[in-house]
């Protein structure tokens, strides 16, 4: 007998219903568990703020995941399966091969600075989907630093938090904090390592990292011919961002970026705005 | 701070906007809460129902409501296991209104067969041969599974995915989405059915007794299917609304051409199965139990045009309509459809409810009218403006239409 169920016979009614029943209730709660085991798995591997970009990718509107080869225009339409992290993506090995993009610093235009719609982008460096940059020091180290786009997008910053020496960053996880007009906005790292220094807004650079792992630590990032597309690409979503709901593009093109955006337009939704372009949900 | 709760990217009206719109609605709610709670305080004598008519506008509301909520069902198995990714941008909707509509049908029947502290007894003292104790078990389990679907759009809010530990656990919750999908299907088919086939079982109500189709009536597979057809429609109808309400694009006229579609396939099977029941039932059926069908139709109120608006006005004709990719793609007569798509599964469910109790079954007995007293329409109205609110609430601080900031930003 069934201690649980009052007045239960060894019928074949009982044992059905009450089979079915106790059935979809240890699905149920089994299933539960195992993502409960599988969240606790992952704070175990240090595997959260991998999870937390993978939420956030999933949420960003299908344009803003364009594959780096759409933007160069290899192919005509592909989101990206993998985050914006390359470093195992098949597909972006057989681009490489048939049309190979030199190292930063290495092409023939190096060390010039780029400019590129009035924003420096030196190509002496690899630039990352959310608006850092990185540069290989001579030490072995990596300098992580705002590009001109994300500097003039921020405008004065009110606060900055940056990660205490020694902590470890991950791709696209949280590389340090802004709050400006009463919002917060997270700026992703661009690598993985741990953090040996750190700069600030008024520095050349955010960051120095001591990277982890073997030689495809930039593998992800974007170089030297890829950066004008994808700038394109972003000053569109910029204009797209701030433009009145339903208008579309509506700036009069040839105009340069201001120093300070947010003080030059105080009236648009800037937090949107930040989220947009800053790839977070 | 109500800004900061918004999701990123998208346009709500301004706080006091909100506030105008939700106070009607939270004011019906509590003349609602006011008179469930006479139901329950001073027992069923505050309703007009009887030892007759047992049946009133509750168990119709339920019924109803059941079968719209069957869109959260029906999407959540054609999204996560037969992978219809199109669906992907209404899922959070589909379930915001499964809860809604489940939820509400829960609470309704507890103060329906009131003293809600004994809601146990029903798991303690299972009747397992009772249609009603399969759908008893079936509501719960399922409800456990909309709210544990539920759960992940709640912790993805723009202030509580800030918290690692929720969106670390609300990403491997959504990873097995499949199996609450799998277990939701399995679930709204036999409550669904079970709904149906209560009205099938009665073999002292000759108007709504039929055949066995297997072990169950065939109104158990009626239901189902009517349920199934529902749910598109009710998903793609909210939407709409939703849309014009807040004057934006939330979904593609793809995905709402496409729900159509489901609705439209679904709803011409069930007219198919339902025409073919009819027929059984008015020649075969219902004269070996003594009664001509027709003679069902005699009444003033219940004339056979309640048939013809139910399997033709409100069935074949959307049906029809929805089926043609042409008619569907034009917001016109998409609309429209899914209206009389709805219509005719609530008339369906009316027609089972208060025609099968109101009509006479013994010779000294007569035709039977009921009108509700005011505290079921006050439970009745509770219900609404509970759903009204909470989707209002959902609406604003979560994520419900993944393409909203898509399609609000044409790139």
């Amino acid at each position: 007998m069934l201690p649980w169920v009052y007045e239960f016979r060894w019928d074949a009614g009982h044992i059905i219903f009450l089979g079915v029943f106790f059935s979809v209730l240890i699905i149920i709660a089994s299933t539960l568990m195992r993502a409960l085991m599988r969240a606790i798995g992952d704070f175990k591997n240090r595997r959260v703020d991998h999870v937390m970009w993978e939420v956030a990718f999933e949420d960003l509107p299908e344009p803003a995941r364009a594959c780096r080869h759409q933007l160069s225009g290899e192919v005509a339409h592909r989101t990206c399966p993998n985050e914006f992290d390359c470093r195992d993506c098949v597909s972006h090995e057989l681009f490489l091969r048939a049309n190979p993009v030199p190292p930063a610093g290495t092409g023939p235009q190096a060390p010039e600075e780029e400019q590129l719609f009035g924003l420096s982008f030196p190509l002496d460096r690899y630039y990352d989907r959310g608006h850092t940059w990185v540069k290989p020091a001579a030490d072995g180290t990596l300098l992580v630093g705002l590009n001109d786009l994300g500097t003039r997008l921020l405008g004065s910053v009110e606060n900055i938090q940056l990660p205490e020496i020694g902590s470890t960053m991950h791709v696209h996880g949280t590389a340090w904090q802004v709050s400006t007009r009463g919002a917060d906005t997270r700026i992703l790292s661009p690598v993985e390592g741990t953090v040996v220094d750190v700069g600030g807004p008024g520095k050349e650079w955010y960051l120095k990292v001591r990277p982890e792992g073997n030689g495809d630590a930039l593998r992800h990032l974007l170089r030297g011919a890829e950066i004008k597309p994808w700038l394109t690409r972003e000053l569109e979503r910029l204009q797209f961002a701030l433009s009145e709901d339903g208008v579309g593009m509506s700036l009069a093109d040839g105009g340069v970026p201001v120093e300070d955006l947010p003080r030059s337009a105080p009236k648009a939704d800037w937090d949107a705005v930040w989220g947009e372009m800053f790839l977070e949900a | 701070m109500d800004k900061l709760l918004i999701t990123r990217g998208v346009q709500r009206s301004p706080f006091w906007k909100f506030i105008l719109w939700i106070l009607p609605w939270a004011m019906l709610l509590a003349w609602g809460l006011y008179g469930a709670y006479l139901c329950l305080a001073e027992g069923l004598n505050q309703t007009n129902m009887d030892n007759r008519f047992a049946f009133g506008l509750w168990i119709y509301l339920d019924l109803t409501v059941i079968a719209f909520g069957a869109g959260a069902f029906f999407t959540g198995f054609l999204l996560y296991i037969l992978k219809r990714h199109e669906l992907k941008s209404v899922i959070n909707s589909a379930v915001v209104l499964g809860l809604i509509c489940y939820s509400g049908a829960i609470v309704v029947l507890m103060v329906d067969v009131g003293q809600p502290l004994r809601a146990w007894f029903t798991f303690w003292h299972p009747n397992v041969h009772s249609m009603l104790t399969e759908v008893t078990f079936c509501l719960t389990l399922y409800l456990t599974v909309l709210i544990l679907e539920y759960a992940p759009i709640v912790m993805k809010n723009r202030q509580i995915r800030k918290v690692p530990s929720y969106l670390v656990f609300e990403f491997n919750l959504h990873k097995l989405m499949v199996v609450f999908a799998g277990v939701g299907a399995f679930l709204s088919f036999f409550h669904q059915g079970s709904l149906g086939g209560l009205y099938g079982v009665l073999r002292g109500r000759p108007f709504a007794f039929r055949e066995d189709l297997g072990i169950w009536p065939s109104t158990f597979f009626l239901f189902v299917l009517s349920a199934m057809a529902a749910g598109p429609s009710f998903v793609l109808l909210t939407t709409w609304l939703v849309e014009k309400l807040s004057k934006k694009r939330l979904v593609k006229r793809e995905t709402m051409s496409y729900l159509g579609k489901l609705s439209g396939v679904m709803l011409i099977i069930y007219i198919l199965f339902k025409s073919v029941d009819t027929l059984i039932w008015i020649n075969s059926t219902s004269p070996s139990s003594g009664f001509p069908a027709f003679e069902y139709y005699d009444r003033a109120a219940f004339g056979t045009w309640v048939l013809f608006a139910e399997v033709v006005l409100f069935g074949l004709l959307p049906a029809l309509v929805l089926l043609r990719k042409k008619l569907r793609e034009r917001m016109v007569w998409l609309i429209p459809s899914a209206v009389f798509v709805l219509a005719g599964v609530a008339l369906n469910r009316f027609v089972l409810t208060i025609q099968t109790l109101a009509l006479p079954t013994l010779v000294f007995d007569e035709f039977l009218s009921y009108m509700p007293s005011w505290q079921e329409v006050a439970t009745f109205s509770m219900v609404i403006a509970y759903g009204v609110l909470l989707y209002s609430l959902s609406f604003r601080y979560l994520h419900l239409f993944p393409q909203e900031r898509e399609l609000t930003q044409p790139y």
